[in-house]
């Protein structure tokens, strides 16, 4: 039986994994992969203690880190899919069949990208559907493009599209942007960029690949069409919490419910850290000293402290 | 066995699948579509959609970046 499973393999996951070698815990780190969602990010400017780093050398460094502890055991290309009480603490279950024992469990396993819900957009994802800009903006070299979102993501999508679409139009829901007055100063004065305020997504139309979005526009309550080759979609995002249900308590929005002094979830023997969490700010360098915080309460549990 | 892989230069999937296929010691030829409009062209007709990294293992075509896919694609290519 280990003393610890640490569920997530991003920033959290591996201070958790650092301060339990330390602590000579018996651990087990389940992910399916490392550096969490900044691993696509072009830089971060951000993670203290470096000037700059590229979200991939980021994720190569703190898989490094934690692979550095001679007492921690990796299981790196799986995820967990339940979590069951058993005697003296619980059973963790695998998408890959795998059981392991445990005296706690630590969850670390972040959020992911929330995805529209509209007529389209499954059936023309990778076809003009797009969830990662990074990755995927050079591919609409000379095309017209629309962002769904109003916040940091997706004003950044809209900053990596510029380069290479010819018009760029960020269909905003609300009445305001969300995001850094930066970057937004950025788009303003591209003269690319189109950004249309009370514009609600509603379907994403085309053929083999898109070619046009249709948009509630609430001002007028008429709905309108974009004719667009790609659409980005970047509406927030949504806790990976779904293994854990029915074992911890969730909030509304099915993120964990936490005490921010220790991390403890609603279950003793469970905590939770970072972004799957109801913690009001989402960083890497919350995420790991959430989780160190977490870790160090554990270990006084585990000692009977 | 050939291994192709069609990339953006800022696409880190993509990154992960080279260094992958470098850390298995398997030869690839990579493809930025960026740069070669026939490539993207090559790419989107052989996965029928135009995210990145397409891997084409032998004539197995896949999208993203999955270890266990590519693990099964190289043993059956070697096994030819």
């Amino acid at each position: 039986m280990y003393d610890l499973i640490i569920i997530g393999g991003g920033p959290g996951g591996v201070a958790a994994g650092v301060y339990a070698d330390r602590k000579k815990l018996k651990t087990l780190l389940i992910t399916d992969e490392f550096g969490g969602q900044s691993k696509v990010s072009d830089e971060v400017q951000n993670w203290i203690g470096v000037k700059s780093i590229s979200g991939f050398d980021l994720s190569k460094a703190l898989e490094e880190h934690l692979r550095a502890q001679k007492e921690i055991e990796i299981s790196d290309n799986d995820l967990v899919s339940g979590i069951a009480k058993i005697d003296g603490g619980f059973e963790v279950s695998t998408q890959k069949g795998k059981k392991y024992q445990t005296k706690t469990v630590l969850i670390v396993s972040g959020s992911h990208h929330k995805k529209l819900g509209v007529t389209g957009e499954d059936k023309f994802n990778g076809r003009g559907v797009a969830y990662c800009s990074t990755c995927d903006a050079p591919l609409f070299g000379g095309k017209e493009v629309a962002v769904a979102g109003g916040g940091n993501s997706a004003l950044e999508a809209v900053v990596d599209l510029l380069p290479y679409a010819t018009k760029v139009y960020l269909l905003v829901r609300s009445d305001k942007l969300k995001g850094d007055p930066v970057t937004q100063d950025k788009i303003k004065n591209s003269g690319k960029a189109q950004i249309m305020f009370n514009s609600e997504v509603q379907e994403v139309s085309g053929d083999q690949f898109v070619s046009g979005v249709k948009y509630l526009d609430k001002a007028s309550n008429s709905v309108k069409e974009l004719p667009v080759g790609g659409v980005f979609v970047e509406v927030g995002s949504a806790p990976n919490s779904d293994f854990i249900k029915g074992m911890v308590d969730l909030n509304e929005y099915g993120y964990i419910v936490t005490d921010p002094k220790n991390q403890r979830t609603s279950t003793p023997g469970i905590w939770a850290a970072g972004d799957v969490t109801d913690l009001p700010f989402r960083q890497n360098n919350i995420s790991a000293g959430d989780s160190v915080k977490a870790l160090l309460d554990l270990y006084n549990y585990l000692n009977g402290r | 066995m050939t291994i192709k892989i069609y990339t953006t230069p800022t696409c880190v999937y993509c990154k992960m699948a080279k260094e992958y296929f470098k850390n298995h010691n398997l030869q690839y030829e990579e493809y930025d579509v960026t740069q070669d409009k026939s490539k993207l062209d090559e790419m989107v007709a052989k996965s029928h959609q135009m995210g990145v990294p397409v891997i084409d293992i032998d004539g197995t075509i896949m999208v993203g970046f999955d270890r266990d896919y590519i693990e099964q694609a190289v043993n059956s290519a070697g096994a030819k």
